[in-house]
C-alpha cells in the first residue's frame, strides 16, 4: 500500500492561489483547516512554527469543500435578498428602509472582511439618503462609512463622515445618531493621538447619552474616556471611568462590553504595574466572553494582553502558551489580522531571548499583513516590533531601516504620537 | 485544610448541589465557598488558593470544559477539576479524563460519586527519592547528560569526530539532542575559537532561505535594502550547523552541494565568488535514505554530509538517563526560578517513566521547567506535572494510601481507560475487554460513563 502523501505547506498551498476575489473564501477555509506537522511540534523548527509552515491535505480541503460554498452562497443570499428589500422598499416609496437594507448588505460584506465592497453598499446607501425627508436614514450611512474609514486606518476621511452625521443628527433630533456620532470623532481623534479633541467629543457624547438614560451607551462612553485617559497618563481618571462603564455594563448584564471593559481594565493595571491585577483582569474578561455571542477578535485581544503581562515578567514559557492558543482561535476564526500581530508578539518574545530566528516571525506578519486590505497602522506596528528586534540582536542598520519604514507608515496616516515613539527610538539609536 | 469553589452550584438547575456539597464533605478540614458564575469565580479563585473547583458546564459543555482547563491552569495552585454535566456525552469525558480532569459528575450529583471524585484530590503523603547530584559535561545552556550505554556510545563518537575537520551529519528523532552534540563537537574541534552558527532550515520560509544561508546584495530583490552577509560567511573559520536539513527545497540542496564541494558561494544577486571555509554539521529527524528513495533529498549531497554519521537514542533507550535528565533540569530550573526542590515523588517519576516522550529530552525539559514553576516545596510531585500526565495517572496503580478503590471503581476506571484508547469505539472497546457490545453499554450506563 503506497504511504499517504505528506501535507502541503500552507505557504506552498497559498502561493498557488492567485488573488482572486472569488477565491477568498477558499484561501479562509484552507486556512482554518490547516494543521501542524504533528512531527514538528518537537522538532527544533517546532518553536517557530507560523501558519506557513503548517500543513494542509488537499483531500480535507476537497471534503471540506461544501463548507466554503455554503458560505458563499450564505453571504451571496443576503446580499441578494438585501439589495431585492431595498427594491420592493423603493417601490413602495419607502425610502428609509430601502437605506437600512442597503447598509444591512455593507455591514454583511464588512463581517467577511470585504472592505471595498462594504463602501460601495454605504455609497449607493447614503446616495439614496440624501434625496429622502427623513434625514435620519442619511446620518446612519454617514455613520457606517466613518466606521468603515476608521478601520481602514484612513481617520481624517472618517472624521469626515461623522462630523457630516452629526451635523445632520443635531438638526433632526436624532440623539442616538448624535451620540454614535460623537463616538466616532473621539475614536477618529484617539487614533490620530488628539487627545484634547477626543476628550471633547466623547464628553460630549456621554452628555447626550445621559440625558437619554441608555446604560449601554452611557458606558461605552465612560468606556472610551478611560481608554483615552489611559492613553495620556492620567491612571486615576481612567480608573474612575472605567469604574464607571463597569456599574453600567453590570447592571444590563452586557457580557460582551463587560469583556471589552476588563480587557481596558487589565491594560490600565499592568501600565500601573500591578500585574496580578491586570491578570485578574484579563481572566475575568475571559469568563465574561464565555458568556457572550462568541467574539474571536476579542478572545484573542485578551489572550495577548495577557502573553504580554507574561513577557514583561519574564514568564515566556507561559507566554508563547498564551500566544498560540491566540493563534489557534484566530487560525480557526480565520482572523488573518490578529495572526499578524500574533507573530509580531512571538517575534518579541525571541527578541527578548535573543533568538535570531525569531525574525521568522516578523516576516510571516509582513507576508499576512499583504494579504489584508491596506493597513498602514498594522504594518507600521510590526516594522517597529521589527526594528527593535534587529536593535537587540545588535543589528543596527537593519534596524534603523525597519523603524523609518514604521515611521513613514504613521506619517502617512496622520498618527503623530507614534510616529514621534518611532523617532524617539531613531534617535536613541543615533546616540 | 482543602479549599473548595463550588461555581453555578446554588441554583435550581444544578439540583442543589452546594446543600448537598456541604452535606456531605461534614465540617472537618474542608472549607467550601460558592461563585454563582463564571466571572465572579475568577475573582474568587484570585483571592488565594483552591484545591478543587467544583463547576457546573452549561449548555455548551465542550466549551466550557476547555475553558476551565485553561483558566485553572493560570490559577494559584493549580485547582484541580471536579466537572458536573446534565447528562454529559461520551465524548466529554472522555476528553475531561484526557485532560486531567478529576472527574465528570451527572446530574444530579451522587454522593458517592462526588467523594470518590474529591478523594482523588485530597493531597497525599507519598514517598519521594532524592535527585542525584548530575555532573554534566557542560555544554552551553544544554548539556551532554547521561551514562546510558547508547550515550556512551555518542561520546566515544563524538570524541574521535571532534578533533578532525571532518562534515558531520547527526540522525536522531526530535528533541534527542542533535544541536548539543554539534555543539559538543564544535567545541572540541579545531574550529573552537571561530563561531558556532546555527541555522534552523525548517523554521525559515523557503522563499528566504537562501539569502539566509549565501546572504544578498543590496537590491536583489524588493526589500533588501542593504548588503546582508549569510550564515556561511558568518561561520567562516568556526562551524556552520544546518539542523533539520531534509527540509530544504532540490534547487537548495543543489547549491549546498556546491558550497560543500567548492568551498566557495556566491551571494544571493551578487557576481563574486566568496571562500567560505566553515567545518559544516547538518542533522536530521528524518530518514534520509527514504527521502532519497522518494526523489526529495539528492543522493549526492547525502554522502557529502554523511562523512561520519551519528545517530542519536530515543529517551526511551537511555534507561535511568532519565533520571539523571531530570535531576540536572530540576537543578537548572529550581535556580532559575528561585526554587530549593531536592527530590522528585515516587509517583511523579513513576509517571515521567510511563511517558511516550515523543519530543524526548526536548520534552522532558518543557515538562520539567513547568514542574518547577508551579511547585510550592521542595518535592516536585505528580500533581506539578502537566494535566495530560494527570489524564495518565489513571493507568497507574491505585494510590498507596488513602484512595482504594472498590471493584466497580477499578472496572469503570478500567472501562473508560480502554474506550480513550479507542476514541470511544464501543465495538473494538468491548473486543478489547473480551465482553459482549451490549454488556459495555449497559455498564457503561451503569457507571455513568
Amino acid at each position: 500500500m503506497t504511504p499517504p502523501l505528506p501535507p502541503v505547506r500552507v505557504e506552498k498551498a497559498l502561493a498557488l492561489l492567485p488573488d482572486v476575489e472569488a477565491l477568498g473564501p477558499l484561501r479562509a477555509l484552507l486556512v482554518s483547516i490547516s494543521r501542524p506537522d504533528e512531527r514538528a511540534l518537537w522538532s527544533s523548527s517546532g518553536p517557530y512554527l507560523t501558519l506557513g509552515k503548517r500543513g494542509v491535505q488537499p483531500e480535507e480541503l476537497r471534503r471540506r469543500m461544501p463548507q466554503a460554498f455554503h458560505v458563499i452562497t450564505e453571504h451571496l443570499q443576503t446580499l441578494y435578498r438585501a439589495y431585492v428589500e431595498a427594491l420592493e422598499c423603493q417601490q413602495r416609496g419607502d425610502g428609509a428602509g430601502a437605506v437600512a437594507a442597503l447598509v444591512r448588505a455593507g455591514r454583511g460584506e464588512e463581517r467577511v472582511g470585504r472592505l471595498s465592497q462594504a463602501r460601495a453598499w454605504y455609497d449607493v446607501a447614503l446616495r439614496v439618503s440624501q434625496a429622502l425627508q427623513d434625514r435620519r436614514p442619511e446620518v446612519e450611512s454617514l455613520r457606517s462609512l466613518g466606521e468603515l474609514f476608521l478601520r481602514l486606518g484612513q481617520y481624517a476621511e472618517g472624521a469626515r463622515h461623522f462630523q457630516r452625521a452629526l451635523a445632520i443628527a443635531e438638526a433632526e433630533f436624532d440623539q442616538p445618531g448624535a451620540i454614535a456620532a460623537c463616538e466616532g470623532l473621539g475614536d477618529a481623534a484617539l487614533a490620530q493621538s488628539q487627545w484634547t479633541g477626543a476628550q471633547a467629543w466623547y464628553a460630549r457624547g456621554l452628555r447626550l447619552a445621559t440625558a437619554g438614560g441608555d446604560q449601554r451607551q452611557i458606558g461605552r462612553l465612560e468606556r472610551d474616556l478611560g481608554v483615552l485617559a489611559r492613553h495620556q497618563g492620567d491612571s486615576t481618571v481612567a480608573g474612575e471611568h472605567l469604574r464607571k462603564a463597569r456599574e453600567c455594563f453590570e447592571s444590563v448584564d452586557a457580557a460582551e462590553e463587560m469583556a471589552g471593559l476588563l480587557n481596558t481594565q487589565g491594560q490600565l493595571e499592568a501600565q500601573l504595574g500591578r500585574p496580578q491585577a491586570a491578570s485578574g483582569a484579563y481572566r475575568e474578561a475571559l469568563a465574561w466572553l464565555q458568556r457572550a455571542p462568541r467574539d474571536a477578535g476579542l478572545e484573542v485581544s485578551i489572550r495577548l494582553n495577557l502573553a504580554e503581562l507574561h513577557l514583561e515578567a519574564g514568564r515566556f514559557l507561559d507566554g508563547e502558551e498564551e500566544m498560540r492558543r491566540a493563534e489557534q482561535v484566530a487560525i480557526a476564526g480565520n482572523l488573518t489580522g490578529r495572526l499578524v500581530q500574533i507573530y509580531t508578539l512571538m517575534g518579541k518574545l525571541r527578541g527578548r531571548q535573543l533568538d535570531e530566528t525569531g525574525f521568522v516571525f516578523f516576516e510571516q506578519a509582513i507576508e499576512l499583513s499583504r494579504m489584508l486590505e491596506p493597513s498602514p497602522t498594522t504594518e507600521a506596528q510590526v516594522y517597529v516590533e521589527y526594528g527593535l528586534f534587529r536593535e537587540r540582536l545588535g543589528q543596527r542598520e537593519e534596524a534603523r531601516a525597519y523603524l523609518e519604514r514604521a515611521r513613514e507608515l504613521y506619517g502617512s496616516v496622520g498618527d503623530a504620537a507614534d510616529r514621534r515613539r518611532v523617532e524617539a527610538e531613531l534617535e536613541k539609536m543615533t546616540a | 485544610m482543602l479549599r473548595i469553589l463550588a461555581v453555578g452550584a446554588e441554583g435550581g438547575g444544578s439540583g442543589g448541589l452546594l446543600h448537598g456539597i456541604r452535606q456531605w464533605v461534614g465540617e472537618g478540614g474542608v472549607e467550601i465557598e460558592a461563585a454563582p458564575d463564571l466571572p465572579r469565580a475568577v475573582r474568587q479563585l484570585g483571592t488565594g488558593r483552591w484545591h478543587v473547583v467544583v463547576a457546573v458546564l452549561g449548555e455548551h459543555a465542550d466549551d466550557d470544559l476547555a475553558w476551565w482547563v485553561d483558566t485553572l491552569r493560570g490559577a494559584t495552585a493549580a485547582p484541580r477539576l471536579i466537572a458536573v454535566a446534565h447528562g454529559p456525552s461520551m465524548g466529554l469525558v472522555l476528553r475531561a479524563e484526557k485532560l486531567g480532569v478529576l472527574d465528570v459528575l451527572p446530574l444530579p450529583v451522587r454522593r458517592e460519586d462526588f467523594l470518590r471524585a474529591l478523594r482523588r484530590a485530597r493531597p497525599i503523603t507519598e514517598a519521594a527519592v532524592t535527585l542525584p547530584v548530575v555532573e554534566p559535561h557542560a555544554v552551553g545552556e544544554y548539556a551532554l547528560v547521561g551514562q546510558s550505554p547508547a550515550m556512551l556510545d555518542v561520546y566515544r563518537l563524538v570524541a574521535r569526530v571532534a578533533p578532525s575537520t571532518a562534515t558531520v551529519l547527526v540522525q536522531g528523532e526530535s528533541g534527542t539532542g542533535k544541536e548539543v552534540v554539534a555543539r559538543a563537537i564544535h567545541i572540541n574541534g579545531p574550529v573552537s575559537s571561530g563561531a558556532f552558527v546555527a541555522v534552523n532550515c525548517a523554521a525559515i520560509p523557503e522563499n528566504l532561505l537562501e539569502s539566509e544561508l549565501f546572504g544578498h546584495e543590496k537590491g536583489a530583490f524588493t526589500g533588501a535594502v542593504m548588503r546582508k552577509i549569510g550564515r556561511f560567511e558568518q561561520a567562516v573559520g568556526g562551524t556552520l550547523f544546518l539542523d533539520e536539513i531534509a527540509d530544504m527545497s532540490l534547487a537548495l540542496q543543489a547549491k549546498i552541494l556546491r558550497a560543500v564541494q567548492e568551498r566557495e558561494i556566491e551571494r544571493v544577486g551578487g557576481t563574486d565568488t566568496i571562500p567560505v571555509d566553515v567545518r559544516l554539521i547538518a542533522a536530521t529527524n528524518r530518514d534520509l535514505k527514504e527521502a532519497i528513495k522518494q526523489g526529495r533529498f539528492r543522493e549526492d549531497l547525502y554522502y557529502r554530509l554523511a562523512v561520519v554519521l551519528i545517530r542519536l537514542p530515543r529517551l526511551g533507550e537511555r534507561g535511568e538517563d532519565l533520571l539523571l535528565l531530570t535531576a540536572y533540569f530540576v537543578r537548572q530550573f529550581a535556580e532559575r526560578y528561585g526554587k530549593q526542590i531536592h527530590s522528585i515523588s515516587d509517583r511523579a517519576l513513576e509517571l515521567l517513566r510511563n511517558h511516550a516522550w515523543v519530543g524526548n529530552v526536548r520534552e522532558l525539559r518543557n515538562v520539567i521547567e513547568r514542574a518547577v514553576i508551579v511547585a510550592t516545596d521542595d518535592v516536585l510531585r505528580a500533581e506539578h506535572l502537566p494535566e495530560e500526565f494527570r489524564g495518565e495517572e489513571a493507568t497507574l496503580p491505585d494510590r498507596p494510601e488513602g484512595a482504594l478503590l472498590t471493584l466497580a471503581e477499578v472496572e469503570a476506571r478500567h472501562i473508560t481507560r480502554v474506550l480513550t484508547q479507542t476514541n470511544g469505539q464501543i465495538g473494538a472497546a468491548a473486543e478489547i475487554l473480551g465482553i459482549h457490545r451490549n454488556t459495555l453499554t449497559r455498564k457503561m450506563k451503569e457507571y455513568g460513563l
